[in-house]
This record gives C-alpha cells, sequence and structure tokens, in this order.
C-alpha cells in the first residue's frame, strides 16, 4: 500500500472513531425546532422547495417577481479505470417569474437553459386560481406531481451536484407536461396538513420506445406539447405532513403513450405508462432525510418484448447535515453540510443486471442559504443487459445560487 | 406571502458547538468515503491483455484512431428512429457479443433454410424474431432445416483473415489420405453480389461457425443488415418478413441506406484490429497439459499456431497467431450435428474453433461459460465430452486419461 494511501485509510478511521465517540452527537438539537414550525399549514408553501417557496418571491416589484438559479459544474468522471468525462458545464440557468392578478389568480414560470443554452425549455408556465385553500384550479406547463423531487429539484436545494438517477433516468426529471386540474391543502389539527394534486396531463410519448435505444426509457418519451394520441394521463400526488420538515406522499401516473387511434381509426393497440411513488422526508438526531422509490410499468408491444422492459423500479435514500452556522466570522450567515445519498435504478426488473447502484457523499460551503458550493464524491457500480459489473467514480465540485 | 418566512427560516445563525454539530456530519462523511476502498478510489483498469475490446500491440496513431471509431461504431445501440428493424435481433453489435466476446444462449440466433436452399420465401436464412411497432417479427416456419448459433467471440479476426490461403489447404485432408480419422476440408464460398469482391473466384471461408462467411466485411454488412435491421451503402434494401400479414417495410419510416459505407468500414478496421487477449502464465501442470492436448489428438484439429502473411497493417504481418485452430470443418458426429447445411459444409460439419480469451471468457458473462456452436456446454470438460465423430478418438483418449492428466488439460485450455 502506497504512502498517500495508508495516510487517507488512517484519516478515514479516525473520522470514523470520532464520530462514534463524541456522545453529543445524539442529542443535537434536531432542526423541527425551526420557527418556520409555529406556522400554521396555510402559510407554509404548497412544495417546500418547490415553485412557491423561492427566494425571489422576496422582491416583488408590484405585483411581479423575477429571479433564477444557475448551477456551474466541473466534473471528473472514471468508468474501470478509464476517464470518461472531465470538464466543465454550465449545467443549468434558469429564469423564474412570478405574478399576481388580482385576489385571486397568479402565474408562476420558469424557463430553463441548461448544458450551455443547447436546451432551452419551458418548464414551468402555470396559472392558478384559488378558489378555497382546499380548492385551487390550476392549468398550463405543470410540473407532475410523480414523486416530491420533481417538484423541488433546483440546484441550490439538490443535496448533490446531480440529481438522483431516479429523477433522471426513470421518471425523467425535470418532468413538465401540459395539463389542467385541481390542487388544495387542507388542516389536519395542529400543524398537520394535508395537500393533493390532480391533473389531467397529456401523457408520455412512445418516444420512450422509439427514440431510445437502450430499452424502455421514459425521459426519451418527455416533450408531448400536444398529445400524441388524443387521450390524456392522470397524475396525482396526496401528502400528508404532521408539521414540517416531516412529510409523506404517494403519487400515481397512468397514461396512454402510443398513437393508437389516428383520425378515429385504431392503427394500434392502446399501451400505457403506470407509475406509482413514494416520498417521505424527516429530520432525526438533527439530520434531515429524504428517500424516495418509485415502480413503473409499461406495456410494450410483442415485437419488442424481452429488449423493452415492461417494468422498472428506482429508489433512493439521502441526509444531510449542516453546521458550523456563522462560523465564518466574515460571513455570518454562512454554514457547511454535509451528505450521504444511497441509490439505486433497476431499468429492467425482468433480468438479473440492467441496473445500477451508487453511493454519494459531500462536502457543501453555503455562503448564505441561497448559494451553495458542493464537492461531491461518487461511486457507482452498473450492470449491463450480461449482468456484468462495471464500476464508476467521479468527483464533481459544483457551484449553484438563486438569484 | 412566503418571503417573510424564506428569510426568517434559511437566513438563522446557529452557535458554533463544535463537538455536538460536527459528529453527526463527520459520520455521514466518513460512512461515505468508508465505501470507497483504498487505491480504488476513481476505479482501477483492468490489464489490456484480461480483455476483450483490446488493439493489437504496434498499431499506428491513425490505426488507434480507426480503432475508437470502430469501437464507439460496434457498441452503438439503433433505435427505432434511427433506423432499427423492421425485423431485427438485437439492437447492437455489442448486445449480442458481450464485451467483444462471446453471448449467452438468451442472444443466440436461429438460422433455417431448407437444405442448400435459403428459404427466403418463408424468411430464411435466419429467424429475425424481433420486430418494431408496425411490424411483425418472424416465426419458425414448419418443415425447414434450423441451427442455433451462440455469437462467438470477435477479436483476432485481423489475425484469421490476414493467414494466407494456402496455409490453411496445408492441414486440409478431404479423404484422410493420412488415416488419422481426421479430414478437414474448406467451405468455398462465392462473396455475395454486394461485395466489392463479388465476381471474383471462391475463397475459403473462415468466418462464423461454418466458416460460411468469406470476410469481415461480409459477416459486418450481414450483421448490420440481419441481426439489427440497419441497411447500408452495401446492402440498401431492408430485409422484411415475407408472411407478415401486413407490409412489415412501411413500419421503418427511416431512409435507406441508414448507415454510411465509413461507418461500416469503421467497425471493419476495428475489428481487423482487435488483439486476443493474452494468455495465463505457464506452469508445470500447464506444460503437462500442453503435451497431452498435443498426444491425445486435439491439436490435430485445433492447430496450435498459424502464420499471417503479408498485410496492409503491420501489426497483422508475418506474424504467429496463437490460435488453437486449422479453421477447417470437421464432421462432429451425431450429438453436435445440425442437420442443416451451410455453402458446402453440411449437417454435422463445423469450423474448429479457435480456442482463444477462455482465461477470461467468465468476466464478460458475469461469472458462466457457454461453449459449443450452441452454447450448450457449461465447461471445458463438457465440450470435451461432447465432442464426436472425427473427435471422438480424441474424446475417448481424453476419458482414458488419468485424473491429473485431464485436469492439466483443461487447465491449458482455460488458460488460452
Ligand atoms: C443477434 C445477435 C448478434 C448481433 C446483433 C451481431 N452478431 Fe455477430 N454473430 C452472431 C452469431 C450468432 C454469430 C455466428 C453466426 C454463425 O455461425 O452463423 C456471429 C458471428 C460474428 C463474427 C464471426 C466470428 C467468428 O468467429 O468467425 C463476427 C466478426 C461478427 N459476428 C461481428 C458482428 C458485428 C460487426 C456486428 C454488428 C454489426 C454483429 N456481429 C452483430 C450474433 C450476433
Ligand atoms: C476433429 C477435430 C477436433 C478434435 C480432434 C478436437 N476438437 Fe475441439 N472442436 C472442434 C470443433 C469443430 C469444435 C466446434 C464444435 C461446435 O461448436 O459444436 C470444437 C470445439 C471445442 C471447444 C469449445 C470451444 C468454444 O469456444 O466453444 C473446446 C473447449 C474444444 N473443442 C477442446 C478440444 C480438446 C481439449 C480436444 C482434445 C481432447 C479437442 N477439442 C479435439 C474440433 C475438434
Amino acid at each position: 500500500m502506497n504512502p498517500m494511501c495508508r495516510l487517507g485509510e488512517i484519516a478515514r478511521f479516525t473520522l470514523l472513531a470520532l464520530a462514534l465517540v463524541i456522545p453529543e452527537s445524539v442529542t443535537a438539537t434536531p432542526s423541527s425546532s425551526d420557527p418556520s414550525d409555529s406556522l400554521a399549514s396555510a402559510e407554509r408553501p404548497f412544495v417546500p422547495g418547490g415553485y412557491d417557496d423561492k427566494p425571489h418571491l422576496r422582491g416583488l416589484f408590484g405585483h411581479i417577481a423575477l429571479g433564477g438559479y444557475a448551477e456551474a459544474h466541473a466534473v471528473w468522471e472514471r468508468v474501470d479505470g478509464a476517464t470518461e468525462e472531465a470538464g466543465f458545464n454550465l449545467k443549468r440557468w434558469n429564469l423564474l417569474a412570478s405574478s399576481r392578478v388580482g385576489r385571486h389568480v397568479q402565474m408562476w414560470a420558469e424557463v430553463e437553459f441548461e448544458d450551455g443554452g443547447s436546451e432551452i425549455v419551458l418548464e414551468l408556465a402555470q396559472l392558478d386560481l384559488e378558489l378555497h385553500p382546499g380548492m385551487n384550479l390550476r392549468a398550463g406547463m405543470l410540473l407532475v406531481p410523480i414523486g416530491r423531487f420533481n417538484l423541488a429539484h433546483d440546484g441550490p436545494r439538490n443535496a448533490f451536484t446531480d440529481r438522483p438517477l431516479l429523477a433522471t433516468e426513470l421518471v425523467g426529471s425535470a418532468l413538465s407536461m401540459p395539463g389542467f386540474g385541481l390542487f388544495g391543502r387542507v388542516p389536519l389539527g395542529g400543524r398537520g396538513r394535508g395537500t393533493y394534486e390532480l391533473y389531467g396531463v397529456n401523457g408520455y410519448h412512445d418516444g420512450l420506445l422509439l427514440a431510445s435505444p437502450d430499452g424502455t426509457r421514459l425521459p426519451e418519451g418527455r416533450g408531448n406539447v400536444e398529445d400524441n394520441n388524443a387521450s390524456p394521463a392522470i397524475a396525482t400526488r396526496l401528502a400528508w405532513s404532521p408539521a414540517e420538515p416531516h412529510e409523506l406522499g404517494l403519487s400515481g401516473f397512468a397514461g396512454a403513450y402510443n398513437r393508437y387511434r389516428v383520425d378515429g381509426v385504431d392503427v394500434d393497440e392502446k399501451r400505457s405508462v403506470r407509475i406509482a411513488a413514494f416520498d417521505a422526508r424527516t429530520a432525526a438526531l438533527g439530520i434531515e432525510w429524504s428517500g424516495e422509490l418509485a415502480v413503473i410499468s409499461a406495456d410494450i408491444p410483442p415485437g419488442l418484448v424481452g429488449l423493452f422492459a415492461s417494468r422498472q423500479a428506482g429508489w433512493f435514500v439521502e441526509t444531510t447535515r449542516s453546521f458550523g452556522h456563522g462560523g465564518l466570522r466574515t460571513m455570518p450567515a454562512s454554514y457547511f453540510s454535509v451528505g450521504a445519498r444511497v441509490e439505486g435504478v433497476d431499468f429492467d426488473r425482468d433480468l438479473a443486471g440492467d441496473s445500477r447502484v451508487q453511493v454519494t457523499t459531500g462536502v457543501h460551503f453555503h455562503p448564505s442559504p441561497e448559494s451553495v458550493l458542493k464537492l461531491d464524491y461518487r461511486r457507482s457500480r452498473s450492470r449491463d443487459r450480461f449482468n456484468n459489473s462495471s464500476e464508476g467514480a467521479a468527483v464533481q465540485l459544483s457551484f449553484t445560487s438563486y438569484f | 406571502m412566503n418571503a417573510d418566512r424564506l428569510h426568517l427560516e434559511r437566513a438563522r445563525v446557529r452557535p458554533w458547538r463544535p463537538s455536538a454539530r460536527v459528529a453527526a456530519p463527520v459520520a455521514i462523511l466518513a460512512l461515505g468515503l468508508g465505501l470507497a476502498a483504498c487505491g480504488k478510489l476513481l476505479t482501477t483498469a483492468p490489464a489490456p491483455g484480461d480483455l476483450f475490446d483490446a488493439p493489437l500491440d504496434g498499431l499506428s496513431a491513425a490505426e488507434l484512431a480507426a480503432f475508437a471509431e470502430g469501437d464507439a461504431q460496434f457498441g452503438r445501440p439503433f433505435s427505432v428512429t434511427e433506423g432499427l428493424g423492421p425485423i431485427f435481433n438485437n439492437v447492437s453489435c455489442a448486445s449480442c457479443h458481450s464485451g467483444d466476446g462471446r453471448g449467452r444462449p438468451e442472444n443466440a440466433l436461429t438460422r433455417f433454410s431448407r437444405g442448400t436452399d435459403p428459404a427466403r420465401d418463408v424468411g430464411g436464412p435466419q429467424l429475425q424474431d424481433k420486430a418494431i411497432p408496425g411490424a411483425e417479427a418472424e416465426q419458425l416456419p414448419a418443415g425447414v432445416d434450423r441451427s442455433r448459433r451462440l455469437p462467438p467471440p470477435v477479436f483476432g479476426m485481423g489475425l484469421l483473415e490476414a493467414i494466407p490461403e494456402a496455409d490453411i489447404l496445408a492441414n486440409a485432408d478431404a479423404t484422410d489420405s493420412n488415416g488419422d480419422g481426421i479430414s478437414g476440408r474448406p467451405n468455398w464460398v462465392t462473396p455475395p453480389e454486394f461485395l466489392p469482391a463479388h465476381g471474383g473466384a471462391p475463397v475459403v471461408g473462415r468466418f462464423s461457425r461454418k466458416a460460411q462467411v468469406s470476410s469481415i466485411l461480409e459477416q459486418t454488412i450481414a450483421a448490420y443488415h440481419q441481426d439489427i435491421g440497419i441497411t447500408t451503402d452495401f446492402l440498401a434494401a431492408e430485409n422484411t418478413n415475407p408472411l407478415a400479414s401486413v407490409a412489415t417495410e412501411a413500419a421503418d419510416r427511416v431512409a435507406d441506406p441508414e448507415l454510411p459505407a465509413a461507418a461500416v468500414r469503421s467497425v471493419v478496421a476495428y475489428l481487423r484490429t482487435l488483439a486476443p487477449p493474452a494468455p495465463g502464465t505457464e506452469t508445470p501442470a500447464r506444460g503437462r497439459g500442453r503435451v497431452v492436448f498435443g498426444s491425445i489428438g486435439c491439436a490435430s484439429c485445433h492447430v496450435p499456431s498459424l502464420r499471417t502473411g503479408p498485410s496492409t497493417i503491420p501489426a497483422l504481418a508475418n506474424r504467429d497467431v496463437a490460435l488453437y485452430s486449422d479453421l477447417l470443418l470437421h464432421d462432429m458426429g451425431d450429438e453436435l450435428a445440425d442437420g442443416r447445411p451451410d455453402g458446402q459444409a453440411d449437417g454435422r460439419e463445423w469450423r474448429t474453433t479457435p480456442l482463444w480469451g477462455l482465461r477470461v471468457m467468465r468476466a464478460f458473462l458475469n461469472g458462466q461459460a457457454f461453449l459449443l456452436h450452441d452454447g450448450r456446454a457449461r465447461s471445458v470438460a463438457e465440450a470435451i465430452e461432447a465432442h464426436g465423430g472425427e473427435a471422438a478418438a480424441a474424446r475417448d483418449a481424453y476419458r482414458a486419461l488419468s485424473g491429473a492428466d485431464r485436469a492439466a488439460l483443461v487447465d491449458f485450455v482455460e488458460s488460452r
């Protein structure tokens, strides 16, 4: 073993030992003492970290608020000893806008410039009509409520540089679709509340099979701007939160993806995608936990069965812990955090291979709550369709901030 | 409005109490780092000799650049919108040839014909059991001769191609004039119309399980056309299912040809310069195995070494190739017979399989081994036991060996 290596080994175990012998770790104040807990359920954002919970909303010019966030990445990634990627990327530069029209109507929008502007998408453009806190109408380009991450995924709020695999590889976050529907919140005693969302949306299109060379991939079926099959999909999420930051959510999605009827003529069998997701977040022992689980089932045409998956699944669990608040005299609002995420995706549940598991750890510096400098280390094991494994590792440095 | 609340929540400055605050973060971090073994912090590469997709030694920079391009092309999966189908077997070369090595029974393919008639009227000579939406996959018609074929490894192809015809023919003994019970013969094949070589004299076939294919170029063009449903400048009309109830070609809306000649040639350049994996280290037992391999007659067919002739690629020219094959056809008896002729090869004959890359074959099939033309044997010993026909004497001699000699022989073969 080379000396550098031994040093690393020793450092690692010292850290671990330190962590175990410091008894106070167990008694650290949980963040549930946050003042936000005392807010009445109606004043809490509908989606914490989501569309109605962003710093730009502080600076209203009349009834209009403008802001955004930027996310710059540097990555060094290796797979089986060969460098796959080493470079820089302006991953996202997003503009946020919202506006209040009269007492009951609100507009929320987000335009995303991805990968240095090579892709520009209208990620969000929704109009809300408030009838009652428990019943609101929503229309436009909506974030589809499949799990919580898709609803709250901005760089500064994402615990790591990368988004969870479940979101990017399986569901296709950020996933937005044109839609129409209802949402609302219901107080459930004390600080508790329930929320619901129920929308009709255009659903995925058949790109999830036809544009994907690797097997079933829902992200390839995004962008169904004009419903390809004149058959809407349904998306819904129910969440229960006894108090911040505890929440449980259940989501469901179902809809046909292929063109099975053209001009009233049946040209194919109707084939659908169904997704069920479960999400949870909480805080315990001063550590914030969150996780998601999603299972997907898709109807596959007979000629593609065996190569294209009809069942997929993914999950992640992540923990973060902040420390050193105000520790830097020159930056009183600053703090640090560390975190770990463990996750897996199974692209084809009927095959032993075609899957990936990975672990990410990171140390993050927050100059203020709106900005984060993240240093992450990621380790992954992928299995191909032959169930052969390959090892990946990456070091990522990213800087992201709201503006 | 949530704005003020946000201010409150996020900007709160907490007191700095080192022990309590640091412990949990440190634990999280240490646990994460603990999952990565030291020295492998950024993963390690296998040795080039342990791979199926390493280039030959001594390639020029330009040859290596072509190699890298062909490597990507070999691994490239096709989507329906890129031309996959209408009928096909799999989405890329690499999806059948795992890590450029052999496949497994699940992605083996079926050839069928009526005797030497390729049975094109019912979809022969290959069964395409997958189809894109709008097309119909083929089903095996009744009353045809069929042959199930496991994908063989694709390294060392350039070396096979560079062996002069005369040297292969030197080992042929069609009438068994030396009376050793072994009568290898070549499969003379006429290059098909889509090849530039078409119109010339028949050549000795070297590729595929019955040596029915004349060149790497032919194998590659046919694989794109038949296995993946990708038309090329060489073969620009789609393969279709003649028994489909609808016109299957209408389902593939991508203009033909779907792949330019340059991409095909890059794959050919890649296959030509793919190195066979290095054999394992010599041990006394393996030395013994090598002797037994010769003495019981394995080496009569699995000829240990052939020499290449001149080549435009210097790394291929005039060198010994330890392929353990004569590239000839042998009658392997009833048990291995498929009853389906392929060119001049009859229903009992197979090309002597080169014995190379066996040392690492399991690494690319998740620890499993599939040997023989249809992958039926799960170990070298099982493969030898299945030998019959011209190889029956060698098999019987193998059975008669002492336990130690048998183990030494298997170890020798598995170290190739
Ligand atoms: C559906 C699975 C499948 C796909 C896809 C496939 N192959 Fe093959 N390949 C085979 C099988 C099976 C054989 C043996 C065929 C036979 O014996 O008739 C073979 C044989 C070969 C050989 C000859 C090997 C030898 O030992 O003689 C080469 C070279 C080859 N393939 C290259 C390719 C290339 C290049 C591609 C992509 C363009 C490709 N293959 C795609 C299954 C596949
Ligand atoms: C008469 C010629 C002949 C003799 C003698 C012979 N083999 Fe073979 N061997 C073949 C042929 C032909 C095949 C391919 C058969 C098939 O695929 O069905 C083969 C296949 C094999 C395979 C499977 C390789 C693979 O990758 O699938 C092994 C291993 C093998 N032989 C080892 C031996 C050993 C060891 C001996 C001596 C005991 C031996 N052979 C004797 C002709 C011969």
